[in-house]
């Protein structure tokens, strides 16, 4: 064996095909760059969470007084300080307020929460800040305005320290900084179940700060506690409740344990159920791509059919004849893996980049994953290998004289492709070669198609959570909204006297033509084993400004009957008429609350699509021991007004926690959709540049291989663009069933995960897997378009094609 | 009909220029039977290619009908070749996709011509493949393949035909009978140009033109005069 020649010859093979190389090396880029890109999130985030809970000591247990509820600080420690397994522990008091944080004439006015922490004896052990900008509060602030705000808020709305910050009651805070606290690492407000940053502001403040702006000298509402690190939880909890019991009989409290803190499971879990969605897509990706390297470098193997022939005919040993076919397979392999390095550092930054911009953490810990850096190295050097080596084994096991005689002969087929050579075809001979040139080969034509069909499949896969999660919001803003689109929702900081002077000094006020006041409380409803949070809110069943809109049933005035959602009633297995169990707030002082559980009937079920909102009529009220108290007041305004004005106005108002315009409720989904869709681009980006490179190699190979049958329609006078319309409506064909194909197989895709793992992941909301018929047609437009054009790409080949060389090829 | 004047075609080659056909100057008419004679690498082909404008000379005129196509351009060319030249090859080319009828229904069409598929029959009929319509080129002979060609060529309706070595791939009796349908076009008014090697081939035409290293050696009427196409032999 001369390996010189060897080498040469491969060189001279490479320098003839190398933008089809390229293209087929790009596209098992793409496949294992995702693949290896992507595979390492989940550790990467998880890493870096736990890098974050642990950097900023994350409470083990949190206590939380029921709504309403406030004891004495200093007595709460000396309750629990004895408690065994208790290393440390720290009172705080969280309030909801409305924030101001109007600057260079932008107009912020978000509801927000004041989270009183204690500085005393060198300053915060638990649940510390980590400051992002500026400075943090200090034991010497305690007593003084002085803030750290919530960093994502800052950033979303560019404020930096020094910027003016006021509250309800119309306080000015000393904005020192901004940073993060482990509860706030995702922000979520109650009433949506997704990224809230630009539309709540949590706000961190020293515990005498917070008792001085609210009234509640020496008081708290929440403690957080750190264990000792074997110390048994649920011994602890005992303690805690019994501790309670017997020193404050007539508030209630809610556990927590640091997993149970929906922030921090739903960014684990996240991260888990994003991995398989990233494993997901890397598996799509990398199925298109071992379709597109088959077909496309069995093709180019095949083309050398001949040659191998001739080989065979000389006497060359099979082994040596096989090598120069592989060298093809090896020239893939070796661009691919370079490229693909490349395309997994691209995918690895930029979706890395996202996620730090999307739930920025104070830790970040990265590192290389080598199992899918590896897996996605050898899946990238062996699929070309192993694409090419099955055509060669096919080309070298024939008779010489086969392989020699690759002309008319080799048209000869089999199976399917022999049946469809003989399908009909109406209309001219223009309009049937395209379809007779698929039919000829509908092996290879399929996996063309699977090829693009797999891109069309995660276009419609991202397009489809996209319309689906904009579908459920638009239903819970639909269901929100009904038939009172303007009205406000103003929380109030406490419970008061509905005939109160806080209470009817709002309701009267001038901008507003209409209000009612309501209840709004926390619960727990519960049949048969199935137990799920609810905020219930107890309204006038009669009201003439909203009720709720009815499913199944009816409203009901009766104390003790709950409308519940579609979702609740599912998850608990009830309907109409079925009688529930509610674990709900009891008034049993001015600020003390307990639990208590009570006998609720299912009456009507509503149509909002998340599961924790429940309504009961306001007589139930007595039930909660709150008769003739309020904790939320609704408010119409008088057309004209802005929210603006509205807020502004409240925000003078004593007594006003939040503000929350119900025309403007999803806004936050909507500001966070804004990342998702960016995301989506890039993917769309990437699957159509994929889908690109299938259809261009597909087309160029289709060229070369039918070069001498293009020479021939241009020996008779056939101009190029009628060949190119030839071309275009043969890859238009591909590209239609590659489409019907991909949206079909994405679809599928897209309910199975929707009924599965986004279930799960999300299971406080009842999503509705949609497909926009906008969205939908702009994909298939996008991908029957790129297939469909590509052969414009070649017409340069055409032109300069030596015609009389391509009319004397032999056979 | 056919005006070549001082045709030169020079290619480059690597750092050589070579010469394939040199200050060539001819003139053949309507209905003539020409054959051009020659061995391999004398020119017939280059010949042929600058004819039917798939190449362009490097000097002189190609004049087709009182046209100058020698500096048409590609869409001029390519027009005039949609027109006026149908081609025959010595390798068929045939388009493996499409069946006999559809073939010969494709250069029809390629002329615009209404009943395309009529015209294609018939085109079959004359050729004796009435039979064969349905038949794709893998199912052919090599010899009903060149048929189908002819046909194809036929189906144009173009009044010149360039068959380069037609009968190369074909045995004695097939190739006898492929010259025949060309005499015939002939016959019919057509000019036909055939480019061949085989000397016995020549006998049969109006006139021959000798070739050799790119230039005309010879241009006249068969030495012997013109054979019965039954009294050929190879």
């Amino acid at each position: 064996m001369n390996w010189r020649l060897f080498w040469r010859w491969a060189w001279r093979d490479l320098k003839r095909r190398w933008l089809q190389v390229a293209a087929i090396s790009i596209i098992i880029a793409i496949g294992t760059g995702i693949y290896t890109g992507l595979g390492g999130e989940e550790e990467f985030r998880i890493n870096s969470m736990d890098a974050s809970y642990d950097g900023l000591n994350m409470y083990d247990i949190r206590v939380d007084l029921t709504d309403g509820s406030y004891l004495p600080h200093e007595q709460v420690v000396d309750a629990l300080a004895e408690i065994e397994g208790i290393r440390s522990l720290e009172g705080r008091l969280i309030v909801p307020t409305q924030v101001d944080a109007s600057n260079n004439g932008d107009v912020i006015l978000v509801s927000g929460e004041i989270v009183g922490m204690d500085m005393q004896d060198g300053g915060l052990d638990i649940n510390q800040v980590y400051i992002n900008e500026g400075r943090n509060i200090t034991e010497a602030d305690g007593g003084n305005p002085a803030a750290v705000l919530d960093y994502k808020f800052a950033r979303y709305y560019e404020l930096e320290p020094g910027d003016d910050i006021h509250i309800a009651g119309n306080i000015q805070l000393d904005f020192v900084g901004s940073g993060q606290t482990p509860e706030y690492f995702m922000i979520i407000p109650e009433s949506l179940a997704f990224f809230g940053e630009g539309s709540f502001a949590p706000i961190f403040m020293p515990l005498e700060s917070v008792q001085q702006i609210t009234g509640q000298a020496g008081m708290i509402n929440n403690i957080v506690i750190v264990t000792d690190e074997n110390a048994d939880l649920e011994a602890v909890t005992q303690d805690i409740e019994a501790a309670f019991a017997a020193n404050f009989a007539e508030t209630g409290v809610d556990i927590e344990f640091k997993d149970d803190n929906n922030v921090r499971a739903m960014l684990y879990e996240d991260a888990k159920a994003d991995q398989e969605i990233w494993d997901l897509m890397a598996f799509l990706f990398l199925a298109g791509a071992a379709l597109a390297v088959f077909n496309l470098s069995g093709r180019m193997v095949q083309s050398q059919r001949r040659e191998i022939g001739i080989a065979m005919a000389l006497g060359v040993p099979r082994h040596i004849i096989a090598l120069r076919p592989l060298m093809v397979g090896l020239q893939i392999a070796i661009l691919g893996t370079i490229f693909g390095i490349f395309f997994g550092f691209a995918a690895n930054t930029g979706f890395t980049s996202l996620i730090k911009d999307l739930a920025p953490l104070p830790y970040w810990d990265q590192t290389v994953h080598y199992p899918s850096l590896i897996t996605g190295t050898i899946i990238g050097i062996v699929m070309p290998l192993v694409a090419v080596m099955l055509p060669t084994l096919r080309a070298v096991i024939v008779p010489p004289i086969d392989a020699i005689r690759s002309g008319h002969l080799v048209a000869k087929q089999g199976g399917l492709g022999k049946w469809l050579t003989y399908l009909p075809i109406p209309g001219k001979s223009f309009l049937q070669m395209p379809f007779r040139n698929i039919f000829r080969s509908p092996w290879r034509a399929t996996f063309t198609v699977l090829g693009i069909s797999v891109a069309i499949a995660l276009i419609t896969l991202f397009v489809g959570f996209l319309d689906s999660f904009v579908a459920t919001m638009d239903e819970a803003e639909l269901a929100y909204r009904h038939d009172s689109p303007n009205r406000f929702v103003v929380t109030l900081d406490n419970f008061y006297p509905v005939d109160s002077e806080t209470v009817t000094s709002i309701g009267n006020d001038a901008l507003f033509s209409n209000w009612e006041t309501q209840l709004e409380l926390g619960g727990m409803l519960s049949h048969n084993g199935a137990e799920f949070q609810s905020a219930i809110t107890l309204l006038p069943m009669n009201s003439d400004i909203w009720t709720p809109m009815l499913l199944e049933g009816n409203l009901s005035d009766q104390m003790g009957t709950i409308v519940i959602a579609d979702k609740m009633a599912e998850d608990l297995g009830v309907t109409v008429g079925d009688a529930i169990i509610l674990e709900h707030p009891h008034r049993e002082g001015l600020f003390s609350f307990k639990l208590v559980k009570s006998e609720v009937e299912v009456v009507g079920i509503h149509n909002n699509p998340l599961r924790p909102l429940s309504y009961m009529s306001i007589a139930s009220q007595s039930m909660m021991g709150v008769e003739e108290l309020t904790n939320q007041v609704v408010v119409v305004p008088v057309p004209g007004v802005s929210t603006n004005t509205v807020r502004s106005t409240l925000f003078q108002q004593a007594g006003v926690g939040s503000v929350t315009d119900i025309a403007e409720l999803s806004n936050a989904f909507d500001d966070g959709l804004e990342l998702f869709k960016q995301f989506l681009q890039v993917i769309q980006g990437v699957v159509i540049f994929m889908a690109f490179l299938i259809a261009f190699n597909a087309t160029s190979i289709n060229v070369d291989e039918r070069v001498r049958e293009i020479a021939t329609m241009f020996a008779f006078g056939l101009p190029i663009r009628t060949v190119t319309r030839m071309q275009i409506v043969e890859n238009l064909l591909i590209g239609i069933a590659g489409t019907i194909v991909g949206v079909g197989f994405g679809w599928f895709i897209l309910q199975a995960m929707m009924s599965t793992r986004i279930e799960e992941q999300l299971d406080d909301l009842r999503l509705i897997a949609t497909l926009q018929p906008e969205t939908l047609l702009i994909s298939l437009a996008l991908g029957i378009l790129v297939v469909g054009l590509t052969p414009l790409l070649s017409i340069r080949k055409m032109v300069r094609m030596d015609i009389p060389g391509a009319l004397r090829v032999m056979e | 009909m056919i005006t070549l004047k001082h045709i030169s075609k020079r290619f480059d080659v690597g750092d050589n220029l070579v010469t394939a056909i040199d200050d060539i100057s001819l003139q053949i008419n309507k209905g003539e039977f020409v054959v051009v004679l020659g061995p391999s690498g004398s020119g017939k082909t280059t010949m042929l290619n600058v004819i039917s404008a798939l190449d362009n000379a490097s000097d002189g005129k190609v004049i087709i009908d009182g046209k100058d196509i020698s500096n048409g351009g590609r869409k001029n060319h390519f027009q005039f070749r949609r027109n006026t030249i149908s081609l025959i090859f010595q390798t068929f080319n045939l388009f493996p996709a499409l069946t006999a009828l559809e073939n010969v229904q494709f250069a029809a069409d390629m002329r615009g011509l209404d009943n395309s598929e009529q015209i294609a029959r018939e085109m079959l009929e004359a050729v004796g493949l009435g039979a064969r319509v349905g038949h794709f080129p893998h199912e052919l002979s090599g010899g009903e393949q060149q048929r189908v060609a002819i046909a194809r060529a036929l189906a144009t309706g173009n009044p010149i035909i360039l068959a380069d070595e037609p009968t190369g791939e074909l045995d004695f009796k097939t190739g006898v009978q492929i010259l025949q349908l060309l005499m015939n076009q002939a016959q019919e008014g057509k000019t036909v140009v055939v480019v061949t090697h085989n000397r016995e081939i020549s006998r049969i035409a109006d006139r021959v033109i000798e070739l050799s290293n790119g230039n005309i050696v010879s241009d006249g009427p068969p030495e012997s005069g013109k054979a019965d196409i039954s009294e050929l032999q190879w």
